[in-house]
């Protein structure tokens, strides 16, 4: 193992580092209300609601990532020019989708968890549903949401890694290339790996700080 | 969605089923390779011996902080190349390491959940460490581990799919290479994805008889 050429290679991988991000970004930034949607929907009087909620759950994280990623590439643009997304669309599109039905459920339990006093006692003092799960209910829950919705999202930047399959140029993809070029995996992987678990371990640490914000004062 | 052809889907099943043979059985012998370290580092980091629980934190920590891709190209191109692996059997020492990191935690757990008592006793009565993990704490903690082992092995077999990276025809690459010969990729990824939705779904209702089979008798 040559340490000067994991350093040496190290550059190169970065430039897909701000792709990586960008993709967990933008997939945060969507999954986050269409999770939030979903669960009301699940947690809905409506029928219709709690059936189409279900059956998204059901159907999303039931199939590979990757099947997804080439769903959204491959077969959505059949159905019109309006779906011909770039790789990097696609991705996001596919990690959104994916991620929300995981937040889904993560938001899901959390107002489960709320006390069901609480609930009863914001209907009896006349206030709208809406008004109160947004001023009672999902207040009280974001402290039980915090840990597994932070857990959800560390796995989607480990999982950014998959948009490799379609082709867009993040730190994974640009390492395939360095592997085939340079004829020598393990210094690349290692530059690679070392790039994650900065990433993930950073991420962890968040999430405690976020725990510790979100509890109970006394 | 008139025009939807199911004509596509009987001509290439041949082909699909076999590719889903491949991922049975590569999902099958991740799974095996996964529970065995997944058990090995749950006792290692349970046990007295200061560097072996290092060993095993340090092992849980690395690999459920790398993404599973990056841990399929260092069993592929670095491993499988020096040690002449083929694909299939890179992509089950991968999977296997890499889900192994997240059976441990499980396994860990359940070990924990075990009544402290259970341990003194076993002591006290003069059992051997091996003899009374064996015999009185691991069929104890069994209970404790199903619900999250199970769903844990259900993304273990949506995770067979990163195999096609590698460039190992399992469902999911086969699938790809088959939407885009026929040029129908909409029925194709979409007949993928119902193979995948009845593995799934199979395994989720398998859960509720896997505990009921472990429960406590009264």
């Amino acid at each position: 193992m040559d340490v000067g050429f994991i350093i040496d290679i190290m550059p190169e991988i970065l430039e897909g580092f701000s792709t990586t991000v960008r993709l967990f970004l933008w997939s945060m930034l969507f999954s986050t209300p269409l999770g939030l949607a979903l669960a009301l929907m699940r947690l809905s009087p409506l029928g219709p609601f709690r059936w189409v909620a279900g059956f998204y759950g059901w159907l999303v994280r039931g199939i590979p990532l990757i099947l997804i990623m080439f769903y959204v590439f491959f077969a959505l643009p059949e159905f019109g020019e309006a779906f011909l997304l770039s790789p990097f669309w696609s991705a996001v599109a596919a990690l959104s989708v994916w991620t929300a039905s995981y937040q889904a459920e993560a938001i899901r339990s959390g107002v489960l968890a709320v006390d069901q006093g609480q609930f009863e006692a914001a209907e009896a003092l006349g206030m709208t549903k809406l008004h109160y799960m947004r001023r009672i209910v999902l207040p009280q829950s974001v402290r039980i949401i915090v840990p597994p919705f932070t857990g959800n999202a560390i796995n989607t930047l480990k999982q950014t890694s998959l948009a490799t399959v379609i082709t867009v140029p993040e730190m994974s993809l640009l390492t395939t290339r360095i592997i085939s070029r340079e004829f020598n995996a393990l210094e690349p992987l290692l530059a690679l790996a070392i790039i994650y678990l900065a990433l993930t371990t950073v991420l962890v640490f968040a999430q405690q700080g976020l725990e510790r914000a979100f509890r109970l004062k006394a | 969605m008139s025009d939807f052809d199911f004509d596509i889907i009987w001509t290439t099943w041949p082909i699909l089923r076999d590719a889903t043979w491949i991922s049975i059985k590569l999902f099958v012998l991740s799974l095996i390779l996964a529970t065995a370290i997944g058990l090995a580092v749950a006792l290692m980091r349970m046990s007295k011996i200061t560097p072996l629980r290092w060993f095993a934190a340090i092992y849980v920590w690395i690999f459920r902080g790398l993404p599973a891709l990056v841990i399929l190209f260092f069993a592929f191109f670095w491993l499988g190349n020096n040690l002449g692996l083929t694909p299939f059997q890179s992509a089950i020492l991968g999977l296997g390491v890499s889900s192994g990191a997240y059976k441990a935690e499980i396994i860990r757990a359940g070990l924990l959940a075990v009544d402290r008592g259970q341990y003194e006793a076993s002591e006290a009565l003069g059992f051997t460490k091996v003899h009374y993990m064996r015999r009185i704490i691991i069929p104890q903690g069994i209970r404790v581990m199903v619900p999250n082992y199970v769903s844990n092995s259900t993304l273990l077999f949506k995770s067979t799919s990163l195999a096609t990276v590698i460039g190992l025809n399992e469902l999911t690459g086969r699938a790809r290479q088959l939407a885009n010969s026929t040029f129908q990729p909409i029925e194709i990824l979409a007949a993928a994805g119902v193979i995948y939705l009845v593995f799934t779904s199979l395994m989720t209702l398998s859960q509720g008889f896997i505990e009921r089979r472990f429960a406590l008798k009264t």
